[in-house]
């Protein structure tokens, strides 16, 4: 019963992975560009919502969970906008510098990004106010238990990371995204935006890291400016694992990386759960060098 | 008349030095106190100095020590080696016969070595580390107690007030939380306690739910967790969310009321927190004394616990001299290794000191959250 306890414990970590990894993946599909920001913005999600449910419980006077709508629309809107003015910034003048000058420079936002949380919020723990989050869970056979915020998590990350997939597989959109990712050039040939379709990349992968801080902070009730550090590298590990620029491979990424360092928690030691999760990725990639779901590179040449 | 000018000059300065150290040596007992008065320990550096002053006021006031009043000279150290090595220097010429001091462990070490050359009695208010009586130093030791007393502590609270007999104990790998760790550990297994868990967390960490299933499942009767108060939250937190019912009792790391705000009132409600007493609840007529006179001299009670061992420190000075009759650090030294046993302290009884200078016993209490999320005193704690 521990172990069915565990798998739930691991999918609802692995799904925030795989929700934050999202934004890694969308971004390195299109661009080829590894966006180290992205931890950054999502923990931004986290201290955004912090405030709008600050003021939203200051002025009802009492925390109700209705509140997470209107904060959630507003986080989304305003990571998904400083998504696309960084790229606007500090990437796009950058596209034909090389490989090495975006990276460096993705790596520059990001610190500008978390010195700008501690500086602002204060280096101490956030905790988001009382009676927001729903409490209580569902009882399950043998004293395994699943709490509400757990099922509305996994809902909300499944009903995210579908709607993405749609968009991308069945719209006019998203068929331009595909054709931007695998051809920049050939599609501008055929007539596609490509500085459009790249602004639209950077709005909905930070919108949906905004989302992913939101639900991540409301999840564990507080966080302080390393969040994005924290999340943002297991989530780009969960990308490489998955297939990066595969936006399923991602949603797998997350949900193995979680089970495996929750069983290696739970059954070995937390003191040894990034030892055995890295074997594990190691060994995948030496087998499968571009991920799980990542395409044939080899093919292509 | 004038070859009789340089004797007798020679005579007068001979004389007024004779007076000048009769003066000094007979008249007043002059004791030394070092601390941190500014730099980043300044707060706890000025309760040093209020809390000494206040008490050589009141002996004074009383008639001093056996007929000899205390004079009290106070230095800066800033907390920091160099300046305290300085000043320990300017103390010893001063022809103190003991000092109190200093704040922090690094402080006191260089100083320490210098008070040892110079035969100079010395005791800490409030340095820790294991290492400062490990030396040899005859003269030299504390009113406080070490870490280790913590971990000797929690395993008692547990066994007699929790009634506890199968254990778990976390720490976060941090020097000081897996060190507490041990000590409990070697403790609770001397008490004949079980240890049915031991293992540590990745402070980096925000999601402990792992671990958390491993320690709901292993049936113990109590969990101590030694690491810091953020970590601690979040542990209450998910282990009530995931309907466990683990016994907590927290370390003096864990003492911040920030981890009730992270756990939330209804998971840290009940759990037990380790450390130090704060000066108000010393529950001692001694205690109460110095916190009442503290107050109504410098208008708020001492709100940390090394301001009182600092007078603590001085009364041990005094009592010593009181008892032997003698300012000689030698003899002052020897009572207290060897003759000062069950005297009443401002901190709880003073049983003593071992061969090293450590005192005997400890100071720590155990509180618990109540209701509205203050951290209280346990009605029941375990015999010392």
């Amino acid at each position: 019963m521990q172990f069915i306890q565990q798998l739930i414990n691991g999918v609802t970590i692995g799904s925030f992975y795989a929700l934050v990894a999202l934004g890694y993946t969308m971004v390195y599909g299109v661009l080829k560009m590894i966006n180290f920001a992205h931890g950054d913005l999502f923990m931004w999600g986290a201290y955004l919502g912090l405030t709008g449910m600050t003021l939203l419980v200051g002025w009802a006077t009492q925390g109700s969970a209705w509140m997470i709508a209107p904060v959630a629309i507003l986080v989304i809107l305003v990571v998904a906008l400083t998504g696309v003015l960084v790229e606007r910034v500090a990437y796009r003048p950058l596209r034909s510098a090389g490989r090495l000058a975006p990276i460096i420079s993705a790596l520059g936002v990001a610190f500008i990004l978390e010195s700008l949380a501690r500086n602002l919020y204060g280096a101490k723990w956030q905790t988001y106010p009382s009676g927001v989050t729903p409490s209580g869970g569902l009882m399950l056979s043998g004293g395994v238990r699943i709490g509400i915020m757990q099922i509305a998590v996994l809902i909300a990350s499944f009903v995210l990371m579908g709607a993405l997939y749609l968009f991308v597989q069945r719209t006019r959109l998203g068929m331009a995204m595909r054709a931007v990712s695998l051809d920049a050039n050939v599609s501008r040939l055929m007539g596609v935006d490509v500085d459009r379709i790249i602004s639209v990349v950077f709005l909905i992968g930070p919108g949906l890291g905004g989302a992913a801080g939101l639900i991540v902070a409301l999840y564990y009730g507080s966080f302080d400016f390393t969040l994005g550090w924290t999340f943002g590298l297991k989530a780009f590990i969960a990308a490489i694992l998955g297939g990066i620029g595969n936006i399923p491979g991602a949603m797998l990424g997350g949900m193995l990386l979680g089970v495996v360092e929750t069983l290696a928690s739970g059954y070995i030691s937390p003191q040894w759960k990034d030892v055995i999760a890295y074997i594990v990725l190691i060994l995948i990639l030496l087998f499968r060098p571009t991920g799980l779901l990542g395409e044939r590179i080899a093919e292509k040449v | 008349m004038k070859k009789f000018a340089l004797p007798l000059l020679a005579l007068i300065l001979t004389l007024t030095l004779f007076t000048a150290c009769g003066g000094s040596g007979g008249g007043t007992i002059k004791i030394g106190l070092q601390g941190p008065m500014t730099g980043d320990y300044a707060y706890e550096g000025k309760g040093f100095e209020n809390a000494v002053k206040m008490l050589v006021e009141q002996t004074n006031a009383a008639g001093g020590i056996n007929g000899k009043k205390v004079e009290l000279i106070v230095e800066d150290d800033a907390g920091d080696p160099t300046q305290s090595a300085l000043v320990a220097q300017r103390l010893v010429d001063a022809k103190v016969i003991a000092v109190i001091g200093a704040y922090n462990s690094t402080a006191t070490e260089p100083a320490s070595a210098i008070y040892n050359e110079a035969g100079i009695l010395h005791i800490t208010p409030s340095s820790t580390a294991v290492r400062l009586t490990t030396k040899g130093y005859p003269r030299f030791f504390r009113v406080c107690f070490l870490d280790d007393r913590q971990g000797l502590f929690a395993a008692k609270f547990m066994q007699q007030v929790m009634g506890a007999k199968n254990i778990g104990i976390l720490h976060d790998n941090s020097t000081y939380a897996q060190g507490l760790a041990e000590e409990t550990k070697k403790y609770a297994e001397e008490m004949g306690l079980t240890i049915g868990f031991y293992d540590a967390i990745n402070p980096d960490d925000q999601d402990f739910t792992p671990i958390l299933t491993k320690i709901g499942a292993a049936n113990l009767d109590a969990v101590f967790f030694t690491g810091y108060h953020s970590q601690a939250g979040l542990l209450l937190k998910q282990s009530k969310e995931l309907g466990l019912n683990i016994k907590w009792v927290g370390g003096n790391a864990a003492n911040n009321p920030v981890m009730v705000e992270i756990a939330g009132l209804g998971a840290a409600r009940g759990m037990y927190v380790i450390t130090e007493p704060l000066p108000k609840d010393l529950n001692y007529a001694e205690a109460k004394q110095f916190v009442a006179d503290y107050k109504a001299k410098y208008g708020e009670e001492p709100a940390s616990v090394w301001t009182i061992m600092a007078g603590e420190a001085f009364n041990v000075i005094r009592y010593a001299i009181e008892q032997t009759k003698s300012t000689d650090p030698k003899v002052l030294a020897e009572y207290l290794h060897n003759t000062m046993k069950n005297v009443n302290g401002l901190t709880g009884p003073i049983l003593g000191w071992d061969e090293k200078g450590d005192r005997r016993g400890t100071i720590h209490v155990a509180y618990v959250i109540d209701d509205k999320g203050n951290f209280v005193l346990n009605s029941v704690q375990p015999t010392p």
